[in-house]
């Protein structure tokens, strides 16, 4: 994890190109979708010759009958919305929870010496630390419940927050600084108009970095320990050599993760307009 | 304020009042040392694990073991990744036919096709490296097709206008520079690949020094816990200073 965070320059800089191409080149769409369309009619097709035991690879059929099947009567007494609404409440609520402390921390940080001498050390010393390492303390000491998986959580995202708020802060170039002093703008008006805007693409690049981390690391933490959540289902399904659950809970998964990263993706692109335009 | 103390002083100061702070919480009794041990205990824990092994393997061979694990997946799935990820970035068409794969491989949580990949490979070695072989490939496609997305134009059409072939353009021009992002997306997947594995030797482990922690934890052996978690930092420092350093060798021009 130690490079996650090295990474922001990289993310923001590089979308560009591609989204121009995306545009120009309807085909390409076409060429998606029936690049997928060829891996599912491969995975019917392997399945319906049962080249595999049909309880190892069941059929894109057989998944779409475990859909049906959980919509309809639930997984092991809980429904399908309740388990994305677990997972995604867990991931909100320590992601949040990070944001609202790890933000404020960095901008401080990055302004004051003083502050960032004292604590840069040990956010520093927690970013190359994989999140489930300490898990197994935080259950030792907060129990199996939510405290100890939201704690992780939060954990997890807030030394990626942290630093990349601290750093956007130090990256602000010192003559927009020394310009708006000069045209007698106060210290908080400094704050508020010229660091905090310049300082805002790298806190969201740093967020956008910080909920992928999470999201990895919540899917973990309902693995090792937890009575519900799309984690929860992935690991209750294969004790119980269910593969159609596993793989329905994958594809949701990773929908999900995509539309995460889509969603920040536009709130980015709302929010900082700026963005690659100084 | 600032200017009484240099910063060094004051982060000494905090690393001082940290560590006086954990000895007077764990040697007060405050705290039983089941739950946080002292100093003094993870360091003779650390000596113990160091004779003695743990469950009758030496600590190395759980560290070697878990490098071992990240350098196969990081390895493979480097390669075969930034070869992937070079084609996409030079044909618009492959980059059609892969990138929905590569793009919901890239968020999806490791941990969950682990699950799968177990019920199909066993739960040995295997699943865990193919694991790490699918954690490391979106990120490396993605930062090599991007690397070579971000080539200034101007630079392949002069290299044309004096006469380069296709394949030389690409040896000459575009493989120089889209290696810095390369080798930045390789960091970034090693750092990935190594959170990964630890995460997999708690769920799922035999041995390796994540199955160590989470064992140890299970036996309420929390100084041994706390010398896991050590090296477990020590080591993914270690690995991605590593790489740094490659980087900083190979691609001496980044920057120009």
């Amino acid at each position: 994890m130690v490079s996650q965070a090295e990474a922001p320059v990289a993310p923001a800089a590089v979308s560009r190109p591609w989204r121009a191409l995306r545009l120009r080149l309807p085909a390409n769409l076409l060429l998606s979708t029936l690049s997928v369309a060829v891996m599912v009619g491969g995975w019917w097709l392997i399945a319906a010759l049962r080249i595999v035991r049909p309880d190892l690879l069941p059929s894109p059929a057989d998944v779409w009958a475990a859909l049906i099947e959980i919509l309809t009567q639930g997984y092991r007494g809980t429904t399908l919305w309740e388990n994305i609404a677990a997972t995604l409440s867990r991931l909100l609520g320590g992601f949040g929870a990070a944001t609202a402390i790890g933000v404020p921390l960095g901008l401080w940080m990055g302004s004051n010496r003083a502050v960032n001498a004292a604590v840069d050390w040990i956010i520093q010393s927690m970013r190359p630390l994989p999140p489930l390492s300490y898990m197994i303390l935080l259950i030792l000491w907060l129990g199996t419940g939510d405290l100890s998986k939201g704690t992780l959580l939060f954990l997890t995202a807030f030394p990626i927050i942290v630093s990349a708020s601290a750093a956007g802060v130090r990256g602000v170039k010192r003559q927009r600084i020394q310009a708006a002093q000069a045209l007698g703008a106060s210290r908080r008006a400094v704050f508020l108009w010229v660091v905090l805007p310049s300082a805002a693409p790298m806190i969201m690049t740093g967020l956008q970095i910080a909920l992928a981390a999470a999201f990895s690391t919540v899917v973990a933490a309902e693995l090792l320990a937890a009575t519900d959540g799309l984690g929860w289902m992935v690991i209750s399904a294969s004790s119980f050599l269910r593969n159609d659950i596993i793989i329905l809970s994958i594809i949701i998964l990773g929908l999900l993760g995509v539309g995460l990263a889509a969603l920040l993706r536009s709130a980015d692109r709302l929010l900082i307009h700026w963005r690659g335009r100084e | 304020m600032t200017r009484a103390l240099p910063a060094w002083s004051i982060t000494l100061l905090s690393v001082l009042a940290l560590t006086a702070a954990w000895i007077g919480v764990t040697s007060s009794g405050l705290v039983r040392d089941l739950f946080l041990p002292g100093p003094a205990d993870v360091w003779s824990g650390f000596l113990e694990l160091l004779d003695d092994g743990y469950r009758n393997s030496p600590l190395l061979l759980h560290i070697g073991m878990s490098l071992y694990r990240v350098g196969a997946g990081f390895i493979s799935g480097a390669l075969v990744g930034t070869v992937l990820g070079l084609g996409m970035g030079y044909m618009p068409r492959l980059n059609a036919i892969a990138r929905p794969f590569i793009e919901f491989l890239r968020p999806l949580p490791q941990l969950a096709y682990l699950v799968l990949l177990i019920v199909w490979l066993g739960i040995g070695e295997s699943s865990k490296i193919t694991m790490l072989f699918l954690a490391a490939l979106p990120v490396s496609a993605i930062a090599a097709r991007d690397g070579v997305a971000n080539v200034p134009p101007e630079r392949i059409q002069v290299a044309r206008a004096l006469g380069a072939s296709r394949w030389q353009v690409f040896c000459f021009v575009i493989l120089p520079s889209a290696l810095p992002e390369i080798l930045v997306g390789a960091r970034l997947a090693a750092g990935i690949v190594y959170g990964t594995l630890i995460a997999a030797e708690i769920i799922a482990g035999s041995d390796g020094i994540g199955w160590m922690i989470m064992d140890a934890g299970r036996f309420l052996r929390s100084d041994y816990v706390f010398v896991g978690i050590f090296i477990i930092g020590l080591a993914g420092i270690a690995i991605d200073r590593a790489l740094l350093l490659l980087e900083r060798r190979a691609v001496h021009w980044a920057g120009h």
